[in-house]
C-alpha cells in the first residue's frame, strides 16, 4: 500500500536521519513511501500562539498539498498528528470547504507509533537489548490517546522499558512555551531528566522530536551521556 | 514578553522552600484523587453526567436562575442580584448595617476574596474573620492565599507558628496539632459572638433552593447555625439543576480535590429558622453574583464556568507545581485561574496567564467534568493577538512564517539561510548561545545544530539513486 | 433591586446565543429530567445486614468510634460508658432511640443558654438518616434536634437504628424529602471534624467534634 509521509518541519531541517528510520520501517511494512511534495509545516507554531490567521495561511497550503494524495498519512510526531487531527477542523470552524478537507485529511493521518501498531507491529528484533525510557510526549498521549502504542513497540523489538518517576509529566518543551516560558520550561526539564537519569536507562526515546530535541538539549548541558533517539530510529536500528 | 507574571513566576522558581512545599503537597493529592476516583463505582460515568449536566444548566442558566430564586424565596430567604463586585460589597455591608452588625465571621468563600467584601466591612467599621484554617492564617498574615483548596500550601508550620505567636500572642510552636488548637479557641469566640455569618456556595440546587456547603473543619455549619443573620455570595455559575445532580457532584467534588468520599460536613441550607428550631439564622440573604460571569458566558470560554472548585487541575499543572498560586497574580491560579482571571478582570492585565502554560493537557484529564482547559487557553490566546499588543518580534516572527510556510520554494530557499546561520555557530553538531529569539533556548539547553541537508533533499536523492 | 436582575438575566440570556458552551450528549443527559439517580435501574432492595456491614465499615475507616449492641439496654449501657462523668447537651430526650432519654435527664438542650451549650463535653444526638456508602449521618435540624449539639461540643454520640440506613445519599433525600423540605438546615456528617491546611498534616478536631461515635441499636 502507499504511505505518505509527513515529515514535519523539525525532521526536516534538525534530524532527517528520523525521517529517513520512519521510511524505511514502513517499507519493511510493506508500504510504498511517497514523500508529497512542497510540504513545509503544519502551521501549530502560529496556532499555538494565537495567530489563527498566520496559521490558516499555512494550513491552507498543507490542506490543499496533502488532499491531493491518497492512502494514509503518516506523521512522526505526536503534536503534529494532533494538529491535523483536532485542531484544523477547529482553525476552519468559520470555512466549510476547508473544514471539510481537513475532516478528510485527519481521517487518514496516523502517527508513526500508532501507524506501526496497526500495521501489526514492528518486523524488528534487538541484537543487544537497550534499556529505554520512554518519554510519552503529551499531544500523542493525551491528546490522540496514543499510550500503549509505544511501550507496546518497544517490548516487541526486545529492548526493556524502564519506568521513571512522574513519568507522564510534561517535559516542558510545549513549542514556543520553551522559549517564552523559558524558565518554567527548564524546570519542567530539570525535573524530567532527574528521574530519567536515575531510572538507570540507557536510552531516551519519544515520538516527538520537540521533545527529544529540548531534553537531549537539557543532557548536554548536564554533561550527560545517555542515548537519545526518536522511537523510528530505534525500531529502525533493531531492522537490520 | 515580561510582566507581572513572568517577575513573579522567576522570583517562585528561585524560592527552594516553596518548590519542596509545592512538589510534596500536589504530589501527595494526586495520589489522593486517585485513589479516590478508584474508589468510585463507574467513575467514568459519573463525570459525562456531571458535565452534561452542567453544560445543559448553562444553556438554561436564565431559567435556572428565576427558578432557583423562587424556591429561596419560598424557603424564606430575600434574594439580591449584585452585577459587580463593588454591588456585591454594598449589598451585602448594607444587610450588615440595617441588622446592626457588628462582627462578621465568615466561612471560605472564593467569590467574597474576589470581591475584596472584607475591605468593605472594615471601611464600614464592621469586623471580620475568616474562619477556615488556611484563610484565618492568610488573614492573620496579610498574605493572600495560593491553591482554591489549601490556601497556604506555600507556607511552612513554622511560618505559620510564628504568625500566629506574633498575631495571637500565644508561645511559638511549629506542632500543626498545637497551631490548630490556637486557632479553634480563638475563633469559637468569634463564632459565638458574630451576629452574621457570611459563606460562599458550593452549590445552589435549583429544584429546591438549598445551598451545599463542603467543608471540613465545621466553621461552615458554625456560620449558618450560630449567627442570627447569614449571608451567601454566591456566584450565578454554582447552580445544579437536581438532587440527583448534586449527588454526582458530591461524589466527585471531595475525591477530586482530597481524596475523600465526603468532608466531614456537607451542609444544605434551606432558609433562616423555622419555628420552633433553637438554632439557625433569624434571616437568610442569597446575593447572586454576576462580576463578569455573564460576560464568561458569551465567548468561547464559556465552559469555564462550569468547574467546580475541586482544585485538581491545579495538582496536575507541572506549571502550577513549578511557580505556585501567588504566581498567578489574583484570586484563582492554575489552570482554571488563567481562564478565569482574565474573563473576570480582563485579558489585558492577565494576557500572561493563557500562555503560561506547556497545553500539556494533564488539567483537562483530571478534571471532574472534562473541562477543555487547554481549548480555552488557545482561545484566550487568540483572542490577546486580536485585542492586546503583542511583542513586535513575536508578531513579525510569525507573520513572516506565514508567508513563508505557504509557499515550498520561498520556504527552502529561507530555511536554507536559517540553517547555514545556525550551523556556523555549532561546535559538535550543538550550539550552546543562539542568537536573537532563540537565546532563550540556549540560556538552558544546549541548540542542535539543523542538519547540512534536509530530509527532503535526502529523499530526493534516494528516490532519483533508486529509478536511475 | 430588580434593575440589577433584569440586567443580569438580559445579559445570561444574550450570552448563551453566542456562547460557546458545548453540548450535552443525549445518552448522557437524564431520560427523565434527572430524578433519576446513576445505577438505579439494576438495584435491587439492598440487604439490610449487609447495609449495615459497609456502614460500619466506612464509618470505622473514618476514625468513628462504632459499636454494634444486640439490645436497648445495652445501648443505653455503652451511651452511659461513653459520656460518664461528661457535660452533656442533647437532643430532646424524646427524639432519642432505645429508652436512652431517661439517660440524658437534665441535660443541657438545644434551647439552653448558648454559653452554656459551648461549655459542654458531649452531644448526644440520634440521626434522620445513615448513609452506608460513605459511613455518614443525617441530621436535620427541627424543634428538639439542634445543630449545636452535634456541633459544639469535643465529643458527638450518635444513636443509629437500622431502620435509619440507607446505602446512598440520593437514597435518603429522595425517602426523606418531605422532612429535609420542612427543615431549615441538613447536614451530613462524615466523621470527625479535620483539617490539613498546614503542610497536608491531619489534624482531627478543629472546630467541629475531633471525637464521633456511633451506637448502633437492634
Amino acid at each position: 500500500m502507499i504511505a505518505q509521509l509527513f515529515p514535519t518541519c523539525l525532521v526536516n531541517e534538525f534530524h532527517p536521519a528520523v525521517g529517513m528510520s520512519v521510511a524505511r520501517v514502513l517499507e519493511r511494512l510493506g508500504c510504498s513511501v511517497v514523500v508529497p511534495e512542497g510540504l513545509t509545516c503544519c502551521g501549530q507554531p502560529a496556532f499555538n500562539a494565537g495567530f489563527h490567521d498566520e496559521a490558516r495561511r499555512v494550513a491552507r497550503h498543507t490542506l490543499r498539498v496533502l488532499t491531493a494524495t491518497d492512502g494514509p498519512i503518516v506523521v512522526p510526531s505526536g503534536s503534529c498528528s494532533d494538529m491535523l487531527v483536532h485542531q484544523y477542523v477547529e482553525l476552519f470552524r468559520a470555512d466549510a470547504p476547508a473544514a471539510d478537507a481537513a475532516r478528510g485529511v485527519a481521517a487518514r493521518c496516523r502517527e508513526f507509533s500508532q501507524f506501526v501498531a496497526e500495521r501489526g507491529g514492528a518486523p524488528a528484533s534487538m541484537k543487544t537489548p537497550a534499556r529505554v525510557a520512554y518519554h510519552p510526549s503529551c499531544h500523542l498521549m493525551r491528546g490522540l490517546g496514543v499510550r500503549r502504542e509505544p511501550l507496546e513497540i518497544i517490548a516487541s523489538i526486545g529492548a526493556q522499558s524502564v519506568a521513571f518517576d512522574e513519568q507522564e509529566e510534561c517535559c516542558g518543551f510545549g513549542g514556543l512555551f520553551s522559549i517564552k516560558n523559558a524558565d518554567i520550561s527548564a524546570s519542567m526539564m530539570d525535573r524530567k531528566l532527574t528521574a530519567i537519569l536515575a531510572s538507570g536507562a540507557e536510552r531516551l526515546v519519544s515520538c516527538d522530536l520537540g521533545c527529544l530535541l529540548h531534553l537531549e538539549g537539557g543532557l548536554r548541558r548536564r554533561g550527560a551521556a545517555i542515548k537519545v533517539q526518536h522511537l523510528a530510529e530505534l525500531v529502525d536500528e533493531a531492522l537490520e | 514578553m515580561s510582566g507581572g507574571f513572568a517577575q513573579r513566576a522567576r522570583e517562585a522558581l528561585g524560592n527552594q522552600q516553596l518548590h519542596i512545599a509545592l512538589d510534596r503537597t500536589t504530589a501527595q493529592l494526586v495520589v489522593r484523587r486517585a485513589a479516590g476516583l478508584a474508589s468510585l463505582e463507574d467513575a467514568d460515568r459519573v463525570r459525562d453526567r456531571a458535565r452534561a449536566s452542567k453544560m445543559q444548566l448553562l444553556h438554561t442558566l436564565a431559567d435556572s436562575l428565576r427558578a432557583f430564586e423562587a424556591r429561596l424565596v419560598e424557603n424564606g430567604a430575600r434574594v439580591h442580584w449584585a452585577e459587580t463586585a463593588a454591588d456585591a460589597n454594598r449589598i451585602i455591608v448594607e444587610i450588615a448595617t440595617k441588622a446592626g452588625v457588628r462582627r462578621v465571621a465568615k466561612s471560605k468563600s472564593m467569590a467574597s476574596e474576589q470581591t475584596h467584601v472584607n475591605g468593605a466591612f472594615e471601611r464600614a467599621g464592621i469586623g471580620v474573620v475568616e474562619t477556615d484554617l488556611g484563610e484565618y492564617i492568610v488573614q492573620l498574615a496579610g498574605d493572600r492565599p495560593s491553591h482554591i483548596i489549601m490556601p497556604i500550601v506555600h507556607m511552612t508550620r513554622e511560618q505559620v507558628g510564628r504568625v500566629m505567636a506574633q498575631r495571637l500572642a500565644v508561645p511559638y510552636s511549629d506542632d500543626t496539632q498545637t497551631l490548630a488548637r490556637y486557632a479553634r479557641a480563638q475563633l469559637r469566640e468569634e463564632f459565638l459572638q458574630a451576629d452574621m455569618g457570611l459563606t460562599g456556595a458550593n452549590f445552589g440546587v435549583v429544584e429546591n433552593g438549598a445551598i451545599c456547603l463542603v467543608t471540613n473543619e465545621g466553621n461552615a455549619r458554625m456560620v449558618t447555625t450560630l449567627p442570627r443573620v447569614y449571608v451567601v455570595l454566591m456566584g450565578i455559575e454554582k447552580l445544579v439543576p437536581t438532587m440527583a445532580d448534586l449527588d454526582r457532584f458530591l461524589k466527585l467534588l471531595a475525591r477530586s480535590a482530597t481524596g475523600q468520599k465526603l468532608t466531614a460536613y456537607t451542609t444544605l441550607v434551606r432558609g433562616p429558622r423555622r419555628s420552633g428550631d433553637d438554632s439557625g439564622p433569624d434571616q437568610m440573604h442569597v446575593v447572586l453574583l454576576d462580576n463578569g460571569r455573564s460576560k464568561i458566558l458569551a465567548g468561547e470560554t464559556a465552559e469555564i464556568l462550569g468547574c467546580i472548585r475541586c482544585g485538581a487541575c491545579l495538582n496536575a499543572c507541572p506549571v502550577y507545581r513549578s511557580v505556585g498560586g501567588h504566581a498567578y497574580g489574583d484570586v484563582y491560579p492554575g489552570p482554571v485561574g488563567s481562564i478565569v482571571t482574565p474573563g473576570i478582570r480582563g485579558l489585558a492585565p492577565f494576557a500572561e496567564l493563557p500562555s503560561a502554560s506547556s497545553l500539556c493537557g494533564a488539567c483537562r484529564e483530571v478534571c471532574p467534568v472534562r473541562l477543555d482547559i487547554p481549548r480555552m487557553l488557545l482561545a484566550l490566546r487568540h483572542e490577546a493577538v486580536e485585542h492586546t499588543r503583542q511583542p513586535a518580534a513575536l508578531r513579525m516572527g510569525l507573520t513572516l512564517f506565514a508567508r513563508v510556510a505557504s509557499r515550498p520554494r520561498l520556504y527552502r530557499a529561507a530555511t536554507a539561510v536559517v540553517r547555514r546561520v545556525l550551523r556556523s555557530r555549532a561546535r559538535d553538531g550543538w550550539i550552546r548561545r543562539a542568537p536573537g529569539m532563540a537565546s532563550g533556548w540556549t540560556r538552558f539547553r544546549d541548540l542542535k545544530a539543523p542538519a547540512a541537508e534536509t530530509f527532503e533533499t535526502a529523499w530526493r536523492r534516494r528516490a532519483a539513486g533508486r529509478t536511475s | 433591586m430588580s434593575g440589577a436582575r433584569d440586567a443580569i438575566l438580559g445579559r445570561v440570556e444574550r450570552a448563551v446565543r453566542t456562547g460557546r458552551i458545548p453540548s450535552a450528549p443525549p445518552h448522557d443527559r437524564d431520560e427523565d429530567g434527572g430524578t433519576r439517580a446513576d445505577g438505579d435501574a439494576r438495584r435491587g432492595a439492598p440487604d439490610s445486614a449487609r447495609l449495615q456491614e459497609r456502614f460500619v465499615l466506612e464509618a470505622r475507616a473514618l476514625g468513628v468510634e462504632t459499636y454494634v449492641e444486640p439490645t436497648a439496654a445495652a445501648v443505653c449501657d455503652r451511651l452511659r460508658t461513653l459520656i460518664a462523668g461528661l457535660r452533656v447537651l442533647a437532643w430532646n430526650p424524646d427524639g432519642l432511640p432505645y429508652d436512652c432519654g431517661s439517660i440524658v435527664d437534665g441535660a443541657l438542650l438545644g434551647s439552653s443558654p448558648r454559653a452554656d451549650q459551648a461549655r459542654a463535653e458531649v452531644g448526644i444526638t440520634a440521626c434522620h438518616g445513615a448513609i452506608a456508602e460513605t459511613g455518614s449521618l443525617a441530621l436535620v435540624a427541627g424543634p428538639g434536634c439542634s445543630p449545636t449539639v452535634s456541633l459544639l461540643p469535643p465529643f458527638h454520640v450518635a444513636l443509629v437504628r437500622p431502620e435509619d440506613l440507607h446505602e446512598r445519599f440520593i437514597d435518603f433525600v429522595t425517602a426523606r424529602a418531605d422532612a429535609l423540605a420542612q427543615s431549615s438546615n441538613c447536614t451530613f456528617v462524615t466523621g470527625p471534624s479535620r483539617t490539613a491546611d498546614i503542610e497536608l498534616s491531619l489534624t482531627i478536631g478543629v472546630h467541629g467534634p475531633g471525637r464521633v461515635a456511633i451506637v448502633i441499636g437492634p
